[in-house]
């Protein structure tokens, strides 16, 4: 009985957790679908009071938001193809033990996740490649993750050496042999790298705030954050006229920023996790 | 060497992208740390730009704004050790109670989603829901307990308690995944026996799920100590502003400011090296730590 009830309570509380997470995404959106007069008189909380999609409308006539996703989607979609690209080759280059030079190339590697040269080089070096203001300053600087790296090496290492082994007695080379034999065995751990890739680049924030001045490149949530300060400059002072609508407008735009997430999500969470796990393998 | 060169002629062509980036974006920018010790100007160039010795750290050690910077940076990473750091094993700790598996999977999905939200949008979230006069809080405050609106933002006695909370919310869902993984591969028969013995779940969880996962906790948390350095410059910049730049302010939204924005690049560097470099001696420190404890290192 005293068993019953503990369980009971272990699961009321997760539950009573799992809604505070949730609970600050569903007030926003609420907001986002909210009147003001509903909002100003703290009526929203997880429903929308007073339907209407006039904060939608204000954001799709104004459409900077647009040209800002629509910069985001290239530069998740090209970054994850290049981070792929050089990540799953170069893993697999030294997941071999025959390379010679392996054990440097990895300590190479390695020592970049400790020391790193700091934001100013960066951006000095970036300046005199003269990428500065592209997207080449955003998929560039960060190409391939040294952690990536290894959690795709070690998986590569685990793939029993007799396929390859009998690939190569047939004459194929090592094109071949990661082509055919190597992606198609591996096909969850890319799939898991290459969303935590693309997620990156779908989030990526600083870099831009760091690299790009244009406003015509602006992804999606820098053009984000410059909506939130707008409205938040009113903030400290406390006459409610003012704030009422930026609330509603600021709220839809964070409910466009994360839809695609949350669209996917459901979807392709299991392949977030094996990711983590394959990773803590040891890297 | 040559044979081994034209078999793996291929494996070489593979490694050369990955490698050059490492050598271009990471080692390349090394050489730039010394302009910490030159006085850069930008028709110079680095090299050329005249030497300054240790001008600016003599600058950097004297400047009372550092020393804040610096105990920002350390004070909200202690928060998140004692605070943020547990959290995930406590919620670990209940889901490993869960027996329903449908709600336990809809739990930890549920919990896992923070994760992958940018902090320009959590910080969007907190700011619009902590709003004094327009946010759900202050509204629910206002009505249960008739408080007046608080203004958790601008308060420096606020502000760091919304940071650290909102840590935990980002990343303690996530963070389940190796405590559970962990507790997964612990012996079933050792609970089975405690049982027999007659201990609580208590007891079990105590004498058996926490050694368990001992090890992980350990790596977990020195990692975390080796960072005690670096407060991520997306979560700070997304929620502070100009009323607690006393309390927010860390080295990495410093050395924004300083040297991107106010265009001090050797003074920022300088700021930017002393980071790397404590950072370095506590990574190597903490490994030290974790052979010591028995346990693998990190290399």
């Amino acid at each position: 009985m005293v068993k019953r009830s503990l369980a009971a309570a272990n699961a009321l509380l997760l539950a009573v957790f799992a809604f505070i997470t949730l609970f600050p995404f569903l007030n926003v959106l609420a907001y986002s679908f909210s009147s003001s007069r509903a909002i100003a008189a703290g009526e929203v909380f997880v429903w929308p009071v007073e339907f209407n999609v006039a904060a939608f409308g204000k954001l799709i006539d104004d459409g900077q938001l647009f040209v800002a996703m629509k910069n985001t989607v290239i530069i998740t979609v090209v970054g994850t193809l290049l981070q792929m690209a050089a990540t799953t080759l170069a893993a697999y280059a030294l997941s071999k033990k025959r390379l010679k030079g392996r054990k440097a190339f990895l300590g190479m590697i390695l020592f970049t996740m400790l020391f790193g040269g700091g934001l100013i080089p960066l951006f000095l070096l970036l300046r005199n490649l003269q990428i500065l203001d592209s997207f080449w300053a955003i998929w560039l600087p960060s190409l391939v993750s040294a952690y990536n790296l290894f959690v795709m090496k070690s998986f590569f290492e685990t793939l029993p050496a007799e396929l390859e082994e009998s690939a190569t007695i047939d004459g194929a080379g090592d094109p071949v042999i990661f082509w055919n034999i190597v992606v198609p065995l591996s096909k969850s751990i890319l799939a898991a790298i290459s969303l935590f890739y693309a997620v990156g680049m779908w989030n990526v924030y600083s870099q831009a705030v760091y690299f790009l001045n244009d406003s015509e490149l602006m992804p999606l949530l820098v053009r984000l954050y410059q909506m939130i300060q707008q409205t938040s400059e009113t903030l400290l002072d406390s006459s409610e006229a003012s704030l009422i609508q930026p609330e509603s407008i600021k709220a839809a735009a964070i409910v466009i920023a994360i839809a695609p997430i949350l669209c996917v999500y459901p979807f392709l969470q299991k392949y977030f996790v094996k990711g983590v796990l394959l990773g803590s393998v040891k890297g | 060497m040559k044979v081994s060169l034209k078999r793996d002629v291929w494996l070489y062509l593979f490694l050369l992208p990955g490698l050059s980036f490492f050598l271009l974006f990471k080692y390349a920018p090394l050489y730039g740390e010394i302009l910490a010790f030159k006085d850069f100007r930008i028709v110079d160039g680095i090299w050329n730009s005249p030497w300054a010795g240790f001008k600016h750290f003599d600058r950097l050690f004297h400047d009372e704004e550092f020393w804040t910077i610096l105990r920002n940076t350390l004070l909200l990473n202690l928060y998140n050790i004692v605070f943020v750091f547990p959290a995930p094993i406590v919620l670990a700790l209940l889901l490993n109670e869960l027996r329903l598996a449908w709600y336990k999977r809809l739990v930890q999905n549920l919990l896992y989603l923070p994760n992958f939200i940018s902090w320009v949008v959590l910080g969007g979230i907190v700011v619009t829901v902590l709003s004094p006069s327009t946010g759900v809080v202050n509204h629910i405050l206002a009505r249960v307990f008739g408080i007046d609106p608080v203004y958790f933002m601008v308060s420096t006695f606020w502000w760091p308690i919304v940071f650290t909370l909102s840590s935990i919310w980002q990343t303690a869902g996530w963070g389940t995944i190796l405590y559970s993984a962990a507790m997964a591969g612990i012996d079933p028969g050792l609970y089975e026996a405690a049982r027999i013995d007659g201990a609580g779940k208590a007891r079990q969880i105590w004498h058996i799920t926490l050694p368990g996962i001992r090890g992980t906790i350990a790596i977990l948390l020195i990692l975390q100590m080796g960072r005690m350095m670096d407060v991520g410059f997306e979560q700070v910049y997304n929620m502070q502003n100009a009323a607690v730049y006393s309390v927010s302010d860390v080295i990495s939204t410093y050395v924004y400011r300083i040297g991107l924005q106010g265009a001090q690049y050797s003074f920022a560097t300088a700021v930017g090296l002393f980071q790397g470099v404590i950072g370095l001696i506590l990574v190597l420190t903490v490994n030290q730590i974790i052979k010591k404890m028995g346990e693998d290192g990190l290399w």
